[in-house]
C-alpha cells in the first residue's frame, strides 16, 4: 500500500477545508494511506520568512520536511505556494550544503534534523505519475458528461522547473491537468491566456484592483474562446481567486458571468462519488447546476 | 543652466555600487549573476507585475539594482507585489535568477522597516500559531465539511507549537522581528 504525508498548509485547512476533505477522499478511494504530519506549519509563505532571511526560510521549510522524514514518507500538497516554497527551500539546501548545515544547527536545538531525502509532490502530479490515469478512470462513478473545463494550472506548480523533481514535459504547454479532466469525461480545450497568472497572492494583497483586473483579462479571453462551464485549478490559492474572489467581483458588479470553480482534488472527489456538501461545501459561486449535470448524466 | 549650481546626477563609481551590492549579496543574490543581465526584456514579457501595471516590474527592478539605486526600493513597494511565480527565472537567457533578486531586495528593505503591514501580520501569525494565513471561522468551516475543528498542524498541537517557536527563536527572527517573541 502506498503511503503519503498530507501537508495541509494554511488556506486548505483553514479557509477551504472542502479541498482537504476532497484530497482525503480521493487518496482514500485510490488506496493510498494518508499519514498525518503532526505539528506541521505554514510552508512558510513567500511573503513571510522567505522575504526576511534565506536560512530562516529554509529552517521553516525543513521543520515540515523533517516531520515527514521522521515518518518515512514523502509529502503531498494541494497548494501551489506550499509546493513552491518547500521545493525551493529543498533546492537551496541541496545546492548549498552550508545553508543546510546552518539549518540543522537551528533544528538541532529542538532535537530535529533535516536529512534532505523527502520528495514533495503536488496533488495532480502525484495522481498523474504515482497513481496513473487508468487507475483514476476505474474509480469514476459520475463522469463529467463532456462538461467544458477551463483549466488553470497555477504558476508555482510549473516554475522554477529546476526545483521540481517532476513536472509537465513542456512547462510552457502543460497538459497533465487537461489529461486528468478528459480522463474523467470532461473537455479541456486550450485557450490563449491559459498560462497567465490569476493574480492571487502578493499582488492581490498589494494592489487588489490591479490583480482583479489581471484575472478578468485572462478569464474574459477564456470565455470568449472556449466558454467554460466550470473552472478547474491545480492550486488552492488560484481556487480562492476563481471562486471566492469571483463571487465578490459579481457582487460589486465588476463581472456579468457566474462560472463555478473547483480545485482538481474536488473535481476528482465529485466524480468518484463524494457528497457535494463536503467536497465543494464551501463554494461561493453557485455550483448546483454542475452537480446536477454530473450526477444526472449517463 | 546656471553656473555653480549642482545638478542631480547618478555617481557611477565603484563606491556607489558597493554598499547595496554587498547588502544584496548577504541577502542571497549573486552579484556576478546580476551583472550579466543584458536587459533583453524577456522577463518583463512574462511578469504578472508588468501585465498588472505596477511601476517597477522585474526588468526595471534588475536595472535599478545593478545601478545601486536602493532608495527606489525603499520608496516604491512594487517588489512586495511580486507573485514569486518564477516565470522570470524559467525564461532568463542569462540565468541571473531575477526572482532571487526580488527576495534579496525584500530582505534588505525589511531591515530598514520598509515593508507592507501584511508582511508583519503574516510573520506574527506564523510565529504565534505556525500559520501565516489564518482567516477567522475556520472551526465552523471545518465542521461543516465533516473534519475535526482543529487540523493536526501546530494549531491543534500545542506541544509542537512551543517547540516550533523555540526553533524560530534561533533564526534571524530573534533579531529583526517587529514584535516580541515571548
Amino acid at each position: 500500500m502506498k503511503r503519503i504525508g498530507l501537508f495541509l498548509g494554511c488556506n486548505i485547512p483553514l479557509r477551504r477545508p472542502d479541498i482537504e476533505y476532497s484530497m482525503r477522499y480521493v487518496l482514500n478511494e485510490l488506496g493510498v494511506e494518508i499519514v498525518e504530519l503532526d505539528g506541521a506549519t505554514c510552508c512558510p509563505a513567500f511573503g513571510t520568512m522567505p522575504s526576511i532571511d534565506l536560512v530562516g526560510w529554509c529552517a521553516g521549510s525543513a521543520w515540515n520536511m523533517a516531520i515527514a522524514e521522521e515518518k518515512g514518507v514523502d509529502m503531498i500538497t494541494g497548494c501551489g505556494s506550499c509546493y513552491g516554497s518547500l521545493n525551493e527551500a529543498r533546492y537551496h539546501m541541496e545546492k548549498h550544503p552550508e545553508i543546510k548545515e546552518k539549518v540543522n544547527e537551528i533544528l538541532g536545538k529542538v532535537g530535529k534534523k533535516y536529512k534532505g531525502v523527502v520528495k514533495i509532490w503536488n496533488f495532480y502530479n502525484y495522481i498523474y505519475e504515482e497513481i496513473g490515469i487508468e487507475e483514476v478512470k476505474k474509480k469514476v462513478k459520475y463522469p463529467l458528461n463532456d462538461i467544458i473545463c477551463g483549466t488553470h494550472v497555477g504558476c508555482h506548480n510549473l516554475w522554477p522547473s529546476k526545483a521540481y523533481s517532476t513536472n509537465d514535459d513542456n512547462v510552457f504547454k502543460p497538459t497533465r491537468i487537461k489529461e486528468i479532466c478528459e480522463a474523467v469525461g470532461g473537455k479541456a480545450p486550450w485557450y490563449s491566456t491559459i498560462l497567465d497568472c490569476c493574480g492571487m497572492g502578493a499582488l492581490g494583497s498589494l494592489a487588489k484592483e490591479k490583480s482583479w483586473a489581471l484575472w478578468r483579462r485572462k478569464v474574459n479571453k477564456m470565455i470568449e474562446e472556449i466558454n467554460p462551464e466550470l473552472f478547474v485549478t491545480g492550486c488552492s490559492s488560484c481556487l480562492l481567486r476563481y471562486d471566492n474572489d469571483q463571487a465578490l467581483m459579481k457582487k460589486e458588479g465588476l463581472i456579468d458571468f457566474e462560472i463555478p470553480a473547483v480545485h482538481i482534488a474536488q473535481l476528482l472527489a465529485l466524480v468518484m462519488g463524494a457528497e457535494p456538501e463536503k467536497a465543494v461545501g464551501l463554494a461561493e459561486v453557485p455550483i448546483d447546476g454542475i452537480i446536477t449535470k454530473i450526477k444526472g448524466g449517463k | 543652466m546656471e553656473f555653480g549650481r549642482e545638478t542631480n546626477v547618478i555617481k557611477l563609481d565603484e563606491e556607489f555600487f558597493k554598499e547595496f551590492e554587498t547588502e544584496l549579496q548577504e541577502a542571497g543574490m549573486s552579484i556576478n549573476d546580476l551583472r550579466s543581465c543584458i536587459q533583453c526584456g524577456k522577463c518583463a514579457g512574462t511578469c504578472p507585475m508588468a501585465l498588472a501595471g505596477l511601476e517597477f516590474f522585474i526588468k526595471k527592478i534588475v536595472h535599478a539594482a545593478t545601478l545601486g539605486l536602493k532608495e527606489i526600493f525603499l520608496d516604491d513597494s512594487s517588489v512586495w507585489g511580486c507573485q514569486s511565480c518564477n516565470r522570470c527565472v524559467e525564461i532568463c537567457p542569462m540565468e541571473i535568477k531575477p526572482y532571487e533578486l526580488i527576495q534579496a531586495i525584500r530582505r534588505v528593505s525589511f531591515r530598514e522597516y520598509a515593508m507592507p503591514s501584511n508582511t508583519i501580520d503574516g510573520l506574527q501569525n506564523y510565529y504565534k500559531l505556525g500559520h501565516a494565513v489564518v482567516v477567522k471561522g475556520y472551526e465552523n468551516r471545518r465542521k461543516k465539511v465533516g473534519l475535526p475543528e482543529l487540523p493536526p498542524t501546530t494549531l491543534g498541537n500545542k506541544e509542537m507549537r512551543k517547540k516550533f517557536q523555540e526553533m524560530l527563536k534561533n533564526t534571524v527572527l530573534a533579531e529583526v522581528a517587529p514584535f516580541p517573541l515571548d
